[in-house]
């Protein structure tokens, strides 16, 4: 055991076990506990609207999608443009069983930790199917082929009586120790369930990511011969990655429509694929703490989009009509920006700042 | 210890032949070395072994197991392991991380384990790290542990590659020009890891090189190969006395 374990300086280490840990140090596990602490007990102080709930539940859900986007398209370098397809895999789990049992039937409100999981399942075996095409193919042709299962499922959903035809199919008030979760309540009881889900999510990552299990997927984006020279199978890998990014998307999904209470086929489009990847891009590709800035820079930017257009829109005429045009616009740029100028994503920010507050007040 | 036996492999790339009807026996414990002129077939020879290609006829077999048609993983996992000519390294993973990936079939734990990082995942990384720590230590790469491979000098990539090879655990290693682009110093210390591969650790070495000092120095045994076809084969004097030998590689002095 080393001398010092509070901070990095004199902190070394006397054993491998010791030199796996997450945290280097005692105060780098405090402050996380710490911001733990704080996203847990912050709604019993400030008392926030339902429209702000709406927008972090929003942040959170996204947030464990892009977990599994980043574990494909970041870590295992495989791009794949139907994650919000995947999503709503989970989504249509959960909202096509309520369809056919009814809204109010006990496995829906009463065993839905379980359907999340199984929504997860779900997204797993999809993932894993879609990700087939992996084996063969490779880079912008593999993007095709997750693209097509995009399209695939919205024609799905978008067609079949089995799913309300894409029509928004309800799905009832959960019930949780003391009752049904009201009205009232709602967003603050999903606020900390997500916040849950989320926070088991991102620690399975981090333990996948410092095992096998999460090498080999680094290994099959930088040199898939290589890897296939180190005893993994390539192909297989590939497929793996989807299925990994296939249940987080499931996961999402399923929160999706408990907390929307229920789901319909226009939450899940191409446009939400191609969000889930800015968020992921402008987050980091390849790094964990990219997952949680990515979701939270992009939703914070499309309120701000709104706020500006509505803005403008008190001086300028309606035909002007700029209020559609800014956002897509302000989304692009943003994008565009990120990729020429940092295209480590904001999770690079982090690092430098951290490296900074390390290393105060020297330099290096 | 197995021999590896290539016999009469052919491997033709549409009219081309890159091998014609080739035999080789490759001994446990000895070095070596396949030589010959550039196009002469050398490094299509080791990817029919390491599995990356796949012999239009003949045979390959590691003692009882027929590699012929087995794919590169289930080559390594017979305890074969190539070390590349071009680095084929993980360009953005650290040093350590690319050795420990060579571990990734050793380590055998369960995706569960992994999710939940306790118990038996974490005693086997730990107990790999420390193989890896070894290799680390006899390829003298304990100062790059933790750097990215990308922005390590040419001469230490080389390294980090046999040292990945090596740490796969291997009992018969193939190194692809591991001495290629490298100055007399780096040569020097390189030909001295392939000498204590073969004696401290036991392991068959096969090496293709072109730096015929060093091929006639260390080698056991040598195959020379010309257009694909084999032209002499015997220990490093013999090879030397050879008139097709001469006439196609070494020349007159």
């Amino acid at each position: 055991m080393s001398a010092n374990r509070f901070f990095a300086t004199g902190n070394f280490f006397t054993s491998y076990r010791e030199e796996q840990r997450i945290f280097r140090t005692h105060l780098d596990r405090g402050l996380f506990i710490l911001f733990l602490a704080c996203l847990f007990a912050w709604p019993l102080f400030f008392d926030a609207s339902n429209r702000t709930m709406l927008v972090i539940n929003n942040i959170l859900i996204a947030v464990v999608a892009v977990y599994g986007l980043n574990l494909v398209t970041g870590f295992a370098g495989l791009i794949s443009i139907g994650h919000a397809a995947f999503v709503g895999v989970g989504a249509y789990t959960v909202a096509g069983l309520a369809w056919a049992i009814g809204e109010g039937h006990p496995l829906i409100v009463h065993w839905w930790p379980l359907m999340i999981l199984a929504a997860g399942g779900m997204g797993a075996v999809f993932g894993a199917f879609v990700g087939l095409p992996a084996m063969r193919l490779k880079h912008l042709y593999l993007a095709i082929a997750t693209l097509s299962f995009q399209m695939i499922f919205t024609w799905t959903i978008k067609f079949m009586p089995t799913f309300n035809q894409g029509q928004m199919i309800p799905v009832g008030r959960v019930v949780w120790i003391g009752g049904e979760v009201g009205r009232k309540v709602h967003y603050l009881f999903w606020y900390y369930a997500i916040l849950v889900v989320a926070v088991i999510c991102g620690l399975m990552v981090r333990n996948l990511l410092r095992s096998r299990y999460g090498r080999c997927l680094v290994a099959v984006r930088d040199n898939d011969r290589a890897a296939d020279a180190m005893g993994m199978h390539p192909g297989l890998t590939k497929v793996y990655a989807f299925t990994l990014a296939g249940f987080f998307a499931g996961v999402a999904g399923a929160l999706h429509t408990y907390m929307f209470r229920g789901a319909g086929f226009e939450s899940f489009t191409l446009h939400h694929s191609i969000t889930y990847l800015a968020m992921a891009i402008v987050g980091g590709l390849g790094t964990l703490p990219g997952s949680l800035f990515g979701p939270a820079a992009i939703y914070t930017l499309e309120l701000q989009m709104e706020h500006l257009s509505e803005w403008s829109g008190t001086f300028l005429p309606d035909s002007f009509n700029l209020a559609t045009a800014l956002r897509p616009l302000g989304f692009g740029l943003v994008i565009v920006l990120f990729l020429m100028f940092e295209p480590r994503g904001m999770a690079n920010w982090w690092r430098i700042c951290r490296s900074y507050v390390k290393l105060w007040p020297f330099r290096y | 210890m197995n021999t590896l036996t290539v016999s009469e492999v052919t491997l033709s790339f549409g009219g081309l032949n890159a091998l014609t009807q080739v035999s080789l026996d490759i001994r446990p414990g000895l070095i070596t070395s396949i030589i010959g002129p550039n196009g002469a077939g050398k490094t299509s020879m080791l990817n029919c072994i390491s599995g990356f290609y796949h012999p239009s006829s003949g045979e390959i077999r590691y003692g009882a197991e027929r590699l012929t048609r087995a794919s590169p993983h289930q080559v390594t996992k017979k305890g074969i392991a190539r070390a590349f000519q071009n680095l084929e390294l993980f360009g953005g993973l650290s040093v350590l991380d690319n050795l420990m990936l060579a571990r990734h079939r050793h380590l055998a734990y369960s995706f569960f384990h992994a999710l939940v990082y306790w118990g038996k995942a974490a005693r086997l990384e730990a107990e790999n790290r420390a193989f890896v720590e070894d290799v680390i230590d006899f390829m003298e790469l304990e100062a790059h542990r933790k750097r990215a491979v990308g922005s390590l000098s040419y001469g230490i990539q080389k390294r980090v590659e046999v040292a990945r090879a090596l740490t796969l655990g291997p009992q018969l290693l193939l190194l692809d020009e591991p001495m290629a682009g490298m100055n007399i110093e780096e040569k020097e210390d390189m030909v001295r890891f392939i000498l204590d591969i073969q004696k401290e650790r036991g392991i068959t070495v096969v090496l293709v090189e072109h730096d015929l000092g060093v091929v006639m120095d260390i080698s056991d045994q040598v195959y020379v190969l010309d257009f694909g076809e084999l032209i002499g084969a015997g220990s490093p004097r013999e090879v030397a006395a050879n008139r097709k030998v001469v006439d196609a590689y070494i020349g007159e002095d």
